[in-house]
């Protein structure tokens, strides 16, 4: 179902989303990031693209898992605590983001499924913006897949006509949330479909960067676990967290017990996000590690994306959002990474 | 003005003569207009370097690398590296060699004058093309930049667009190097600690709940750390695995560490890292400014080191990074030193 939706018809909308929390960008000191928004009218979808993807709405950084504390007698009582969220709407998810919600369903779903993700994952609503400007300038999205107005993963779609959204429901999801303020929408004329569809077919070409011949990539990988390559590629690497932390699709988590209270006894388990470029993410307790230096590291993020994640769940691992290129403190490219790894001889 | 052929024939001459292992440099990167660091072997491929203000890492940090590799070698190459330092990065190593993490013969110092600039803020950039995609930036022809966004290219005078650091710079040229490019003359600056006055004039109260939101966004991503030449600790108070664990560890060891600060990344805990590293760099940070910079969400962390390094300055009339040969501030004690702050 296509309708159209005027700009200014945006925040009574979402002031009709009665019993939804809401989720959109919203800057703060100079960067966007989603954040949950109660007045519609600070809503402004001409944002450049989030530092953060809307990632922690659906996978937080910190989750308490289960709680435990001593009872009288001083045996150990645990609680597990499982997730509850409002129903929620994310407004203005870019299309690549969209997608790794879906690369998520894969790892959080399968034979087990993780019930923290899936609690909130299910109450969610995803309207997407199509990118009908690259929201970054290492935005790559047609490389691995995706497209600048991919429905992947998403309930609605909006496109940004000047003054007007095109919006298309993809799900019964999606439908539903029209319904629900039905008189705000009508359908799109001719010339509005037209417009929407000759905005989507140009935005791919305003794409700059891309990593040709991709395909050969995950084959090449599976032979290149001793290459001098990681060493040479990982030399400025600074060993912190951004690259995976900041990236939409990597979902690796660490968990501990944290005490409130040693005596009485009280505190709760949590999982936290973990990254693969952290020395301690491998580290042994017998004091050995087996990813002991950075070209390690840097291998580890390139074959889990491009080559073990194709093995398991036949697609990469990676939805060309650019964030990793635009924000390493050294300018390390996964573009010209994979580049050289295609022409490894 | 540096001349970049005269860093190329200074770098090149070093490692046809096989007087250093690598040159550590700047190049173009393709991640964006900033440069990135190069590592160079061969003097045929001295031509990557570049020298401008987009140069704004401080390669000081990868003397740290090159030790540790040293260390895991079993026949370790003990020639020096070299790299480039501007006057805020050469004070790094200076505040290295005052604490004898390094020695003088491990490195060799091409420095570069910053003369009246210094190194861009790419937010400030940013800011001034709000709603444009940039493009790309020239930098090579400083003064000025030339960004280019969907409208065109627009040239814009360096000046406007420097970091804070290299505002409030008190070593624009180096202060230790073997060989110096550019020009020896000091820059004024009139307010050394004048990004302080906004914060030093709040409230306690306001300076609470401002520090509560800046630190509350903290992803733990700990990049201010990694890109700090002077956090070069093999253990740190924040890692899971916060000592050295050898194989002879005993696990009653482990089971006795005591977690200062918890991995989750709430208030109090990014509070706990922020304040235990703001403290150990008091007296040792020279305000190359890479923490802030390289900060995803944007926490104004040069707040915190500057407003130690005012106090170091007005207390103990300490200057860090410019006398590797006279005791470091922490460790040292001199009878006159105020102490009317110890209650």
């Amino acid at each position: 179902m296509d309708m159209i939706l005027q700009k200014k018809s945006l925040a009574p909308w979402l002031e009709r989303l009665e019993g939804y929390d809401i989720y959109a960008p919203v800057r703060q000191d100079d960067i966007w990031n989603y954040a949950h928004v109660t007045d519609g009218r600070d809503i402004d979808l001409g944002y450049p693209n989030t530092v953060q993807s809307p990632k922690p709405i659906i996978f937080p950084q910190c989750e308490t898992i289960l709680e435990f504390s001593a009872s009288e007698d001083g045996t150990p009582v645990m609680r597990e605590v499982i997730p509850e969220p409002n129903p929620f709407v994310v407004l203005g998810m870019r299309p690549c983001d969209a997608r790794a919600l879906t690369l998520y369903d894969k790892v959080f779903g399968g034979d087990i499924k993780d019930p923290y993700y899936w609690k909130r994952r299910e109450k969610g609503i995803l309207v997407g913006l199509a990118c009908t400007v690259p929201p970054s300038p290492n935005c790559f999205c047609p490389t691995v897949d995706g497209s600048p107005c991919s429905t992947d993963g998403l309930d609605i779609l909006l496109t940004d006509l000047e003054d007007r959204y095109y919006v298309e429901s993809l799900t019964k999801k999606g439908e539903n949330l029209l319904n629900d303020a039905k008189t705000l929408f009508k359908a799109p004329t001719a010339a509005e479909n037209k417009a929407a569809a000759r905005i989507k077919s140009e935005s791919e070409k305003k794409i700059n960067r891309q990593v040709r011949q991709l395909a050969e990539v995950p084959p090449k990988l599976a032979g290149m676990f001793d290459a001098s390559l990681w060493d040479e590629e990982a030399m400025s690497c600074l060993r912190c967290g951004i690259c995976t932390y900041l990236c939409p699709t990597c979902h690796c988590f660490d968990i501990a017990d944290e005490l409130s209270s040693s005596s009485p006894l009280k505190g709760r388990r949590i999982r936290n996000w973990d990254t693969c470029q952290f020395p301690d993410f491998t580290m042994h307790s017998s004091g050995h590690n087996p990813r002991p230096d950075k070209a390690s590291r840097l291998r580890q993020r390139i074959l889990h994306k491009f080559h073990y994640f194709v093995v398991n769940h036949e697609a990469y691992q990676c939805t060309g959002c650019g964030r990793c290129i635009s924000l390493c403190p050294v300018g390390i490219d996964i573009i010209e990474v994979l580049d050289k790894v295609r022409d490894y001889a | 003005m540096v001349n970049l052929d005269d860093l190329k024939k200074e770098a090149k001459r070093i490692l046809q003569d096989d007087k250093v292992k690598y040159v550590v440099g700047y190049t173009r990167s393709s991640a964006g207009p900033l440069a990135s660091p190069v590592f160079i072997e061969d003097p045929e491929k001295i031509g990557e370097l570049i020298w401008d203000a987009s140069c704004v890492q401080n390669l000081a940090k990868f003397l740290l690398d090159e030790k540790r590799r040293k260390g895991r070698a079993k026949k370790p190459d003990t020639r020096p590296i070299a790299i480039v330092v501007k006057g805020c990065d050469s004070r790094s190593v200076n505040v290295l060699l005052q604490e004898k993490y390094i020695e003088r013969k491990d490195v060799f110092l091409l420095g570069v004058s910053c003369e009246d600039l210094g190194v861009v803020d790419q937010k400030k950039i940013a800011q001034r093309f709000e709603g444009k995609t940039i493009q790309d930036i020239k930098f090579d022809l400083s003064p000025e930049l030339a960004v280019t966004t969907e409208d065109g290219t627009v040239k814009l005078p360096i000046q406007e667009v420097l970091a804070d650091r290299c505002l409030e710079c008190q070593a624009n040229f180096p202060v230790v190097y073997d060989v110096l490019l550019g020009d020896k003359s000091r820059k004024k600056v009139d307010e050394p600690f004048g990004s302080l006055e906004e914060i030093e004039s709040m409230a306690a109260p306001q300076r609470w709940e401002f520090w509560q939101e800046q630190l509350g966004k903290c992803v733990r991503c700990y990049a201010c750390r990694s890109a700090c030449p002077m956090c070069y600790c093999d253990e740190c108070v924040v890692d899971t695995i916060a000592f050295a664990v050898a194989a002879d560890t005993s696990a009653e060891e482990k089971a006795q560490k005591i977690k200062w600060i918890e991995k989750s990344p709430t208030k109090s805990e990014n509070f706990g890292y922020h304040m235990v590293r703001a403290i150990h760099l008091a007296g040792r940070c020279i305000d190359c400014g890479e923490c802030e910079r390289v900060c995803p969400v944007s926490i104004p962390l040069r707040h915190l080191n500057k407003k130690l390094e005012k106090a170091a300055k007005q207390l103990f009339d300490y200057n860090a990074g410019f006398e590797p040969d006279k005791p470091a501030l922490v460790s040292s004690f001199r009878d006159e030193d105020p102490e009317d702050f110890i209650r």
